[in-house]
């Protein structure tokens, strides 16, 4: 009965340019760590092998040391693994993938589907039939050709290939690389493990998209998972566990404060997320300055507690009650400008205004400090 | 406030108790010269408010050398309606009491007190100083400090706003000032005066471009880099393509093709060239044959033209031998007439050469007689001279010495003459007995002497006269008249005459003597030039020329005088004439004989050829090359028109096989082939180098540092867009609290300007002078004059200085604050003109505050219209104004 791990689109080599550095080389090295619980899930499984189904790399000219450290990060698993070409690690007459083998990066039991055709691992009861990218975008359908694909029959048939199920998945996936829906059928595939989508996903019982293993950007479509397949023998149906690997939990949110409780509520949601969370924030509405004071708190709190944490305020205004107006003891021309700032936040340089606001507020509050202690 | 009593104790020149009492609630007028105590008393003023009753700066209030003295100050003032009494002592005694209505204060409650009521603060340690002093400050001019008021206003700053404040109901901002200056800084960290980026936003802005320019280098490279490999990956497509078709194979094989078809016709070529070849020689062949039966042809027409020379020849010969008698005959007869003409000159030579002679004979004797005749001459006229050489020989004498005697002569009479001018004339008339002896001189009778030298007068039998000429100059002239005939009677002894006549005479016959022989000597020059002796030497020359002559014609034969003998020149005529004629005849002679031996030649050489022509042409060889030409002839010309035929034929195949074509068939398809296979090679090449470069490229992993940089450069454009909008921020709140501020300043500055313009326009009726932000007086204008208060003279900024204080004391009155003014000696620097105008002033402010005037010049000010307190006499009666 073989049993082997799917997995897809690990992007090695991505960067995220929206984090701080330090965070942002974190989220890097998850990637890698990624791969070597995948290695670690392959083993403590007893899969037979590893399929993975394009976009190992996520662009042609990674640097060497990228390259080695993704072969290095396999060596958890001692079996079989096939890396299939995908559109960011194409292969062409010159990619990552002849880097790679000129480096002698390779390991023997990492297969590189980078031809079209049919590799078959007879120790592990399985013919896998690969439809590699040889160009960055194609608009026939590589797998195709796998209708006339000959294999043992004692062998089970899995399909491994790239691209975008036709009809099925939302838009924003490229149109190019199509992959007929029915191809596990046409093709009497005992399954057929597909890459590209990010999330995981089930096209049909002997088709799914195992998704990334470790999230890489704020959508929220089941990422961080790898396919754990069992198939007693060709013909039989397949038996799908979803196992998640993901380290960081990638959150984004769009609130908008009106009241008091949204805040308070926002709070008992941040103090909720475990510790790996990337989170993305993004208020609108209004706030008062006390309100700000605290909103200001909890999120220095979950900028230390979490991963990643950027907090877009742009939209949100300021609204100082009276309250907060008496605290600050702005007499004089100090009040004139409170007042000339409040009113200046609906205008055109709105954010300017309410920047100049937060600034004052904090400037009298600093002042106010020195005097009452 | 109202100043009413003040006294003073232990302090300073006022050891004794001095009080100024009754002060009024306008002016006060305090006057004493220097020293009097005036400044004395302004600084027991200022330091019963300024100093700190327990101050140890103090030291100045003790009396000149009393360290034990406790200097005390007493003042009673009255301020809305309440009386104030303060009593300050120090150093020795130091104490403080104040009484408030009915309310008594100590020591610092005192002072507080009273700083609160003044608006003034105390030094926190040492001495008081300006910065503390506040309102008072402001109000209490010191000696030379009027125009100064900058400073004073900015000290009492806090106070004034205080008192404006309430005026104007406004709230000035407690902590705004502060805020201001700290949103000032922190703008100034990210933006610079003129709101350019600087520190951090701006290194942030610099650091973002230059990341994106490296983003987009990288991305360049990268776009590159994929160019590259799509290039490599259709080179190599194309390459193996053309590796399986092949196509420089089907190439090859045309060009075989093309390249026989053009060896058969370089084959019909090379034929055409033979054939051609063998046809000119054949036409040769033709045209040899041709030019030989030719030549044969014309040996007939030969011969018969030999025969005509033959003929030709035989005559010429017979003519030249029948002109040979002629010329022989001709010759002798001129040989003939060329000896008698032969003969006739040389008789006339010999004539020529005789009447030669005879002609040199004649004129050589009459020459001879010419010279004879010289020559007597000659001798005659040297004897002449010699006559005349021996007369001047002896009369010779020298002209000069003659001359010089001449002269001495003439010096002598004159000097003659003077000395008989200057002589003692001794005359004399004596009876004829008497005689007298002169000098052993006897003289007698009538005379006269004269007397040069003392000389003694005998007078027989009655003694001895001396008689001694007086003056020098007797004995010069006398001297020197002895010199001169001494000298002439040398010069005549030279000469060797008896007298000066004699030496002229002398003299003349020398000349006439000189004169003769000149003449005859001249006489001697015309007629033998040379001398005598040439003349003789010529004339026997001549006799021996006359002998040898004689004797040559003696020696020619003499002439036959029946011939005629024709003149030589007609003798010369006729040899020449009788030379010619012999010569041509023997000329024609010789042409004859040459001509006579060429016509032989002519006619054997003629009769040869033609002999020889005959025998050749008649042969029978000759007659059978005819024949054998003339059948060659036939059979060159079938020849010729034979190979013309198959020439024809061919070029028409040559032409239709097209060699030129061909061969530019042939270098095409090898071009062809060359380029393909070029082309495949360089896609070789270039597959090659496009690999090794990517590799070099891929190396570097140019996405992932694209990637990164990108991260760079957002991470930059977060923390820009962060900071700008910070900026921004910044820039809003500054000019916002600036602008209130300003605002607030404005509306602050109007009651002051009020009080200011009130009193300018006493000073000044058409001038005007603005309050700045800061509440000091700035702008200054008078008609078109404009400027700043600072840029007035001296005693103007004094004047204004002491208007704005008056104005500033107007405004705290009006805020019910108290309102003290102390002049010390001001306006020393005004004119009369200006300082009218000023009492004007200060009698009007007079009416709000009071005023204390101190001066060492009282006739300044009493126009004031109040009474004068005279300091020196109150110090006498004690210090009490009664």
């Amino acid at each position: 009965m073989p049993r082997f791990l799917h997995t897809a689109d690990w992007q090695m080599g991505r960067t995220y340019s929206r984090f701080e550095p330090e965070d942002s080389a974190a989220l890097v090295e998850a990637r890698f760590q990624a791969i070597e619980t995948l290695a670690q899930l392959a083993t403590e499984r007893q899969c037979d092998a590893v399929l993975v189904a394009g976009d190992v790399f996520d662009a042609q000219t990674v640097s060497d040391r990228t390259i080695r450290r993704v072969f290095n990060a396999t060596s958890g698993f001692a079996g079989p693994w096939v890396m299939l070409s995908g559109n960011h690690d194409a292969a062409l007459v010159e990619s990552v993938w002849t880097r790679a083998q000129r480096l002698g990066a390779v390991p023997e039991n990492v297969h590189l589907a980078l031809q079209p055709g049919v590799i078959t691992l007879e120790t592990q009861g399985l013919a896998v039939l690969c439809a590699p990218l040889t160009q960055r975008h194609t608009y026939g359908d590589l797998t195709e050709p796998f209708t006339q694909y000959q294999t043992p029959e004692h062998l089970v048939r899995v399909g491994l290939a790239h691209g975008g199920v036709q009809g099925l998945l939302a838009e924003g996936i490229d149109a190019t690389n199509p992959i007929a829906e029915d191809r596990a059928q046409t093709a009497q595939l005992d399954y057929l493990a597909l890459g590209d989508w990010h999330g995981t996903r089930e096209i049909n019982p002997r088709t799914w998209y195992s998704g990334t293993p470790e999230p890489e950007r704020f959508r929220n479509n089941d990422a961080g998972n790898a396919l754990i397949v069992s198939i007693e023998g060709p013909g039989d149906a397949p038996q799908v566990e979803v196992v998640e690997t993901a380290r960081y939990q990638w959150q984004q949110w769009r609130l908008s404060l009106a009241v008091e409780s949204d805040l308070e509520q926002l709070i008992g949601r941040l103090e909720a997320l475990p510790p790996a969370t990337v989170l993305d924030l993004r208020l609108s509405g209004e706030i008062t300055l006390a309100g700000e004071d605290r909103l200001n708190q909890a999120l220095s709190i979950a900028e230390a507690r979490f991963r990643s944490v950027r907090c877009d305020r742009s939209e949100l205004q300021l609204a100082p009650t009276e309250d907060d107006i008496a605290a600050l003891h702005a007499d004089g021309y100090l009040g004139t400008v409170i007042d000339a700032l409040r009113e200046r936040q609906e205008g055109e340089d709105g954010e300017s205004a309410r920047d100049a606001l937060a600034i004052l507020a904090s400037l009298l509050k600093d002042d106010n400090r020195e005097v009452q202690p | 406030m109202k100043l009413q009593r003040l006294r003073v104790e232990q302090l300073r020149q006022f050891r004794e108790p001095f009080v100024l009492d009754n002060l009024q609630p306008g002016l006060n007028l305090i006057h004493g010269p220097n020293e009097s105590g005036k400044s004395t008393l302004v600084r027991a003023i200022r330091a019963a408010f300024f100093e700190r009753y327990r101050s140890k700066s103090v030291q100045d209030l003790s009396p000149w050398g009393d360290s034990g003295a406790a200097p005390t100050v007493d003042l009673q003032f009255e301020h809305q309606n309440t009386r104030w009494h303060l009593v300050k002592s120090f150093l020795k005694r130091t104490r403080c009491d104040l009484t408030v209505g009915n309310a008594t204060f100590s020591e610092d409650d005192a002072e507080e007190q009273v700083a609160e009521l003044l608006g003034y603060e105390y030094s926190k340690k040492g001495g008081s100083k300006a910065a503390h002093w506040g309102i008072p400050g402001l109000l209490w001019v010191e000696q030379g400090t009027g125009q100064e008021i900058e400073q004073s206003v900015e000290f009492a700053g806090d106070h004034l706003k205080s008192a404006l404040t309430s005026l104007v109901g406004e709230v000035a901002s407690s902590g705004g000032d502060a805020v201001i200056d700290k949103v000032a800084a922190e703008r100034a960290v990210l933006l610079t005066k003129t709101g350019q980026p600087t520190g951090e936003l701006r290194q942030v802005a610099e650091a973002r471009e230059e990341q994106q320019a490296a983003v987009a280098q990288l991305q360049e490279r990268v776009d590159h880099y994929q160019e590259q490999v799509d290039r490599l990956e259709s080179v190599a497509e194309e390459h193996q393509r053309y590796q399986q078709e092949r196509p420089w194979e089907a190439a090859q094989q045309q060009l075989d093709t093309a390249k026989r078809n053009l060896a058969e016709a370089e084959r019909l070529e090379a034929e055409q060239r033979q054939e051609s070849e063998t046809l000119q020689r054949i036409e040769q062949q033709h045209q040899m044959a041709s030019r030989a039966l030719l030549q044969l042809q014309r040996a007939d027409e030969q011969l018969a033209e030999r025969d005509r020379e033959r003929q030709q020849a035989g005559q010429a010969l017979q003519a030249a031998e029948s002109q040979g008698p002629g010329v022989v005959a001709e010759l002798r007869a001129a040989t003939q007439a060329f000896q008698a003409a032969d003969g006739q000159l040389k008789a006339a030579r010999m004539q020529e050469n005789r009447s030669r002679l005879l002609r040199d004979q004649s004129r050589l004797a009459e020459r001879q007689r010419s010279l004879t005749a010289s020559l007597d001459k000659a001798r005659e006229y040297q004897a002449l001279v010699a006559a005349a050489r021996e007369q001047a020989v002896r009369n010779r004498i020298e002209t000069a010495a003659v001359a010089g005697l001449k002269n001495t002569e003439r010096a002598l009479r004159e000097e003659r003459i003077r000395s008989q001018a200057v002589a003692t004339r001794l005359s004399w008339d004596l009876q004829p007995q008497a005689h007298l002896l002169l000098e052993d001189q006897a003289l007698s009778g009538q005379g006269e002497q004269q007397l040069l030298d003392a000389a003694r007068l005998v007078i027989p039998d009655i003694g001895t006269i001396t008689v001694s000429p007086g003056g020098e100059d007797l004995a010069a002239t006398r001297r020197k008249l002895v010199s001169l005939e001494q000298r002439f009677d040398s010069e005549l002894a030279e000469l060797g005459v008896g007298s000066v006549d004699l030496a002229e005479q002398r003299k003349a016959a020398f000349d006439a003597a000189e004169r003769q022989r000149k003449h005859a000597e001249e006489l001697l020059r015309s007629v033998a030039p040379s001398g005598v002796p040439a003349l003789e030497a010529e004339l026997a020359d001549i006799v021996g020329e006359l002998e040898a002559l004689s004797q040559q014609i003696e020696a020619l034969p003499k002439s036959d005088s029946e011939q005629q003998i024709a003149p030589l020149v007609e003798a010369e005529a006729r040899l020449a004439h009788a030379e010619t004629q012999l010569k041509a005849a023997e000329q024609r002679q010789r042409q004859h004989q040459s001509a006579l031996l060429m016509a032989e030649q002519t006619r054997d050489a003629a009769q040869r050829e033609w002999q020889r022509l005959h025998d050749d042409t008649h042969s029978d060889k000759r007659q059978a090359e005819r024949a054998e030409l003339q059948a060659r002839l036939t059979q060159l010309q079938a020849e010729m028109t034979q190979k013309q035929g198959s020439l024809a034929e061919r070029r028409v195949k040559i032409e239709q096989a097209r060699p030129d074509i061909l061969r530019q068939d042939i270098d095409r398809y090898q071009k062809t082939i060359t380029h393909l296979q070029q082309a495949q090679e360089a896609r070789e090449r270039e597959i090659r180098e496009a690999r090794v470069r990517l590799e070099a490229w891929g190396a570097e992993g140019l996405e992932e540092q694209l990637n990164e940089t990108r991260a760079a450069w957002e991470q930059s454009e977060r923390r820009y867009q962060e900071l700008s909008r910070r900026a921004k921020a910044l820039d809003l709140l500054l000019t916002l609290l600036t602008e209130q501020r300003q605002e607030l300043t404005r509306r602050l500055q109007a009651p002051l300007q009020k009080h200011l313009d009130h009193y300018v326009s006493l000073l000044f009726p058409q001038a005007k002078l603005e309050v700045d932000e800061q509440l000091q007086p700035g702008r200054f204008s008078r008609g078109t004059e404009l400027g700043h208060v600072a840029e007035l003279s001296f005693g103007a900024r004094e004047q204004m200085g002491l208007i704005s204080r008056l104005a500033y004391a107007d405004l705290l009155r009006e805020a019910d604050r108290p309102t003290l003014i102390i002049l010390d000696d001001t306006l020393v620097h005004s004119d009369q003109a200006r300082l009218d105008n000023m009492k004007r002033i200060l009698f009007d402010a007079a009416n709000r505050h009071q005023i204390l005037l101190f001066t060492c010049h009282p006739e300044k000010w009493q126009d004031l219209g109040v009474p004068p307190m005279d300091l020196q006499r109150l110090k006498q009666q004690g210090g009490v104004v009664v």
